[in-house]
């Protein structure tokens, strides 16, 4: 017999073998156009700055943040707890470990809203659920949490409690002092019973 | 990376580059093993010569374990690679047909034209017959065209028929063919001995 023979046949054997034990990662199935474009338009799919500044006060488990922006403008400025996966690094290990872990809602943050939105369809696309997009983005978040205005008169009464929260959310992520109104500042007049006096002298 | 056109790494414009460069190898190794005789390709049917079922295992067993480690590597998605759609029934009658032209004429297609390339008569005859039966087939097709369409299962592997992964029936592939090889040896010794007419 010939040696090649055999050492060709014990190599391809080998090779073989091995293919039995390549751990290919289990991929998961596209998201069907047609599934993605009815979840696209479903307004489900945002969460207001209300909402999430409720859910990081109240420190809810299933909340997580991910900031979508780049590293440099993530350094600068984030909301606390979030993580930053930039769009490019979205379907690498180390940016994909974040998504569908079951009972976690991700919410996705950028300036505008816009770039979370792209990274939203991606990330649906790749096959994630529970995935939201803070509307607005960062901008709206200081608009409405950072910055909130006070309704006008006449506003529904929702909105003044809208209106409060929103301050007692400014204290909590800027340690910042509430503004108090002229209303409460003004002076407590304590008024005391007034003594009886003594009547003196005589009529 | 690949597969490269899909991924808009090359152009669909050079489809026809790569396939020429593909079959100068092709027709090169199917004349360098001795595909050009058809002794050689009838010879799997007399037990004197099974080199047709060699080179043509070997090729079949290093591209499939060459594609999963491809794959394995990141080189070539194998997800985005196209596959025939198969039609059991029509195929199974296609492969009786193949194999009696192989038996018959003593040419494949693709082997007779290497025989041309050679100067072999019976190479060219093969190949005229050929474009003939084209044209027969062709002529006919409306009559068997419900047949030739039926038994449609769409574009399926092994794997996603039986569930069973790749890499298994690849290693079982493999383990087939290494013995038909070392098999096929020793019947090829037998019957060469009792041949006094041929010499090999």
């Amino acid at each position: 017999m010939n040696r090649n023979y055999i050492f060709l046949t014990l190599l391809m054997l080998a090779l073989a073998l091995g293919t039995l034990f390549i751990k290919k990662k289990p991929t998961k199935p596209e998201t069907p156009p047609e599934t993605l474009l009815w979840e696209i338009i479903q307004p489900t799919r945002y969460v207001s700055t209300d909402q999430v500044a409720r859910m990081i006060i109240q420190k809810d488990p299933s909340l997580e943040i991910i900031d979508v922006r780049s590293p440099k403008e993530f350094s600068q400025f984030t909301l606390p707890g979030a993580i930053n996966v930039p769009p490019d690094s979205l379907i690498t290990e180390t940016g994909s470990e974040y998504f569908g872990i079951p009972g976690i809602k991700v919410v996705f943050i950028s300036n505008d809203g816009i770039l979370a939105d792209r990274v939203w369809v991606l990330a649906k696309r790749l096959g994630y659920n529970d995935l939201y997009v803070m509307k607005g983005g960062l901008n709206r978040w200081m608009e409405t949490i950072i910055q909130p205005k006070e309704p006008g008169e006449g506003e529904p009464y929702t909105a003044f409690e809208e209106y409060e929260f929103r301050q007692g959310a400014r204290l909590y992520f800027t340690g910042a002092k509430v503004k108090t109104t002229k209303a409460t500042k003004a002076k407590v007049i304590v008024r005391r019973k007034k003594k009886a006096t003594v009547a003196s002298g005589g009529c | 990376m690949g597969p490269l056109i899909p991924n808009g790494i090359i152009t669909g414009d050079w489809n026809f580059v790569i396939a020429l460069l593909i079959g100068i190898a092709f027709g090169f190794l199917l004349e360098a093993s001795g595909f050009s005789s058809s002794r050689n390709i009838t010879g799997v049917f007399y037990g004197y010569n099974f080199v047709v079922l060699r080179v043509f295992f070997t090729a079949v067993i290093v591209a499939m374990v060459g594609l999963l480690y491809f794959d394995y590597f990141g080189w070539l998605d194998l997800s985005k690679i196209f596959i025939l759609p198969t039609f059991l029934k029509p195929m199974l009658l296609g492969g009786v047909i193949m194999g009696l032209g192989f038996i018959i004429g003593g040419f494949c297609p693709g082997t007779s034209y290497t025989a041309i390339a050679i100067g072999k008569l019976d190479g060219l005859f093969f190949a005229i017959g050929l474009f003939i039966g084209i044209y027969i087939f062709s002529l006919a097709f409306p009559w068997f065209k419900d047949f030739y369409y039926s038994d449609n299962m769409g574009h399926v592997t092994l794997t996603d028929v039986t569930g069973i992964p790749a890499s298994w029936f690849a290693f079982g592939f493999t383990i087939i063919a290494l013995a038909a090889f070392w098999i096929t040896m020793i019947i090829e010794k037998r019957v060469r001995k009792n041949f006094t007419e041929y010499k090999f």
